[in-house]
């Protein structure tokens, strides 16, 4: 018979070694692209791999001297505010709105739209912003990555919003407020984490998406993502610079969702309104 | 300040009535209190006349002004909720300022009426607060400072008190009473506790299944209810009912014929019905000094107040409690003589529960 301590130390165990495992899954790449982007160019794709080596920048040198990576990065960063902006502009009044009027198709359209897969959008879209001469603006990267953020903004905020008590809204509209104040000057600041959340939830989606500004930008405005996948060429490839650019790339979003699980623990402190 | 006029209102929700067709009227500077179980329909007529619920039908009037359809921002109403419903993230000062400020009023003017309000409620050291770091009873007096600063219409309180521990309770209960005398405004409060009801109101609405049972004072109420539901739900402990019967010029219990100590002048109803429910409130039963004039029963249970004693025994097959003197000291399985008091009985129709006059 197996006693209780000897079941917990078991269930540590194998608690380790999931959480071993899936440290291994999700920081192997990383890991990888990482060391890849300081190994001299020779080493990156060396078989068997190279473990030890004398890190070196030569290729983030490489990189920046040879491609515009600093506009690619302005670009992204145009790109993804624009949309991140958009999406917390329209997503937070109907967010709230939704949660206001406790009427959820609206919500689950967004949803189905977020679901589907980018292709369905790219079609059309190009169609329509090549008749209207937008393909390659930032106008249209920033509207079609606002299908990628507006769904964030309104699912992350839906839970924030609902989790305000009914009555808190109720004693503001016997205080003399229209909806609209309510939205403003209630609901906002109670929803501040939610709304930092969405935001840089957004953010980091946006950012990573690749498939829209592939096709609807042009040389002047690619995204850092979209400039990325040039490297892979179809005779050589430049390996570690690539390595380099995806880790570049990839540290915005890394920095940020390390603030996210910050607010996450944070999370909302409604515990003020019932005794 | 206004009176508040209620005109063949309806409330349905689907197909469900909860309000099928009231008409109520509260008289300016009036304390009235809504009681009535679960489900009745008290917060809903509250939440109406507040205007955070549509009416179905009718009209509702404050003051003059016919409300239907005028959004609870423009009616100039207080309210206060269950759960105080406070701004969690405005300081005290706020929360009360708040709607003052949304009607533009001059900010010494604010500071004035607050700190007033503040004062009166001893909440002054609490200004700087956030709603988190009060206790229970301190934010129940930051909703009604948020009220009374508006001066408005009426207040409306949904239950404030049912947060608080019993202490806390009967002290705020005390506090609210003096502050409706104090701001001689119209109040509507709504309670499902009975003794609330009876210690704060000028009038009582009783109410079941959405209509009004009774309307009138605490005192009226509890002396002459006006059916058999309200005589069973105000009071504590509850009036006791025994079916009774009309037989052999004398009143019977129906369940054993045996014979009902009471006067003729309170028999008279039931001359005339045959059979009916007569009810006795627990402090209405008095100890027969010959046990042969009372109704012999053994107690069951003894609850000593302190101030007098509860004792729970079956009569007619119904259990039932009186209200004895402490210096009586019964115990469990003492067997004592008890009669109602002359002219404290009450009979009821036995099928509609209305009283028999």
């Amino acid at each position: 018979m197996t006693d209780a301590p000897t079941t917990d130390r078991w269930i540590r165990y194998l608690n380790l070694l999931q959480l071993a495992l899936a440290g291994i899954i999700i920081l192997a790449p990383t890991v990888w692209m990482v060391l890849s982007s300081l190994k001299p160019s020779f080493e990156v794709t060396a078989y068997p791999p190279t473990l030890v080596f004398t890190p070196t920048l030569e290729n983030y040198v490489q990189l920046m001297k040879t491609t515009p990576f600093a506009s690619y990065a302005v670009n992204s960063l145009i790109v993804t505010i624009g949309s991140t902006s958009l999406g917390l502009l329209f997503g937070i009044p109907a967010a709230f709105a939704v949660s206001w009027t406790r009427v959820s198709w609206p919500a689950i359209l967004t949803l189905a739209a977020r679901m589907a897969p980018g292709t369905l959008f790219l079609l059309p879209w190009y169609v329509m912003f090549r008749q209207v001469g937008m393909i390659g603006s930032y106008t249209a990267l920033i509207l079609s990555h606002a299908v990628i953020t507006l769904p964030i903004v309104i699912w992350v905020l839906l839970p924030s919003f609902d989790g305000i008590p009914r009555s808190v809204y109720e004693a503001a509209q016997v205080d003399g407020c229209s909806v609209t104040r309510i939205l403003w000057r209630i609901a906002l600041p109670l929803v501040g984490s939610g709304i930092a959340v969405a935001a840089i939830l957004a953010f980091v989606f946006s950012w990573n998406y690749f498939l829209f500004a592939l096709v609807l930008s042009n040389g002047d405005s690619k995204t850092l993502i979209a400039a990325a996948f040039n490297f892979i060429g179809e005779g050589s490839t430049q390996w570690g610079a690539l390595m380099a650019a995806a880790t570049l790339i990839a540290l915005p979003p890394l920095i940020l969702a390390a603030l996210v699980q910050r607010w996450l623990v944070s999370g909302l402190t409604l515990g003020a309104v019932k005794g | 300040m206004a009176s508040i006029s209620i005109r063949n209102l309806v409330k349905r929700y689907g197909n469900f009535a909860v309000i099928p067709d009231l008409n109520l009227e509260i008289a300016d500077h009036e304390f009235v209190v809504f009681v009535g179980p679960s489900g009745c329909g008290k917060s809903t007529l509250l939440r109406i006349i507040a205007g955070l619920e549509p009416i179905t039908a009718g009209e509702l009037y404050i003051g003059d002004k016919r409300v239907n359809g005028i959004p609870a921002a423009q009616r100039d109403i207080a309210m206060v909720f269950q759960d105080y419903a406070l701004y969690p993230h405005m300081r005290v000062y706020e929360n009360m300022s708040f709607a003052l400020e949304l009607r533009g009023t001059p900010k010494a003017e604010i500071d004035a009426r607050v700190k007033r309000a503040a004062a009166l409620l001893h909440i002054e050291p609490y200004l700087d607060r956030k709603p988190k770091e009060l206790s229970g009873g301190q934010r129940q007096r930051v909703a009604m400072g948020r009220a009374i600063v508006r001066n408005p219409k009426a207040f409306l309180f949904d239950e404030p008190l049912s947060n608080l521990d019993a202490k806390l309770r009967g002290q705020v209960r005390a506090e609210i009473k003096a502050l409706s005398q104090e701001l001689k405004t119209t109040m509507v409060f709504v309670t499902h506790d009975q003794i609330e009801a009876m210690t704060m109101a000028d009038r009582i609405v009783v109410l079941q299944s959405g209509a009004v049972q009774q309307y009138d004072t605490p005192e009226a109420v509890y002396e002459r209810p006006a059916n058999q539901f309200v005589a069973g739900f105000i009071g504590s402990p509850a009036m006791n009912f025994f079916p009774v019967e009309w037989r052999g010029e004398a009143v019977v219990f129906s369940q054993d014929g045996a014979r009902v100590p009471l006067g003729l002048e309170s028999c008279g109803p039931l001359r005339q019905a045959g059979k009916g429910v007569l009810g006795i409130r627990p402090e209405h039963f008095a100890v027969a000094a010959d046990p042969a004039d009372g109704m012999a029963v053994m107690i069951k249970l003894v609850e000593p107040l302190g101030s007098d004693t509860l004792i729970h025994f079956d009569l007619a097959g119904a259990s039932a409690i009186a209200r004895v003197d402490p210096s009586l000291r019964p115990k469990v399985g003492d067997r004592v003589s008890l009669r109602p008091q002359p002219g404290k009985t009450h009979l009821f129709d036995s099928t509609d529960g209305r009283v028999l006059q």
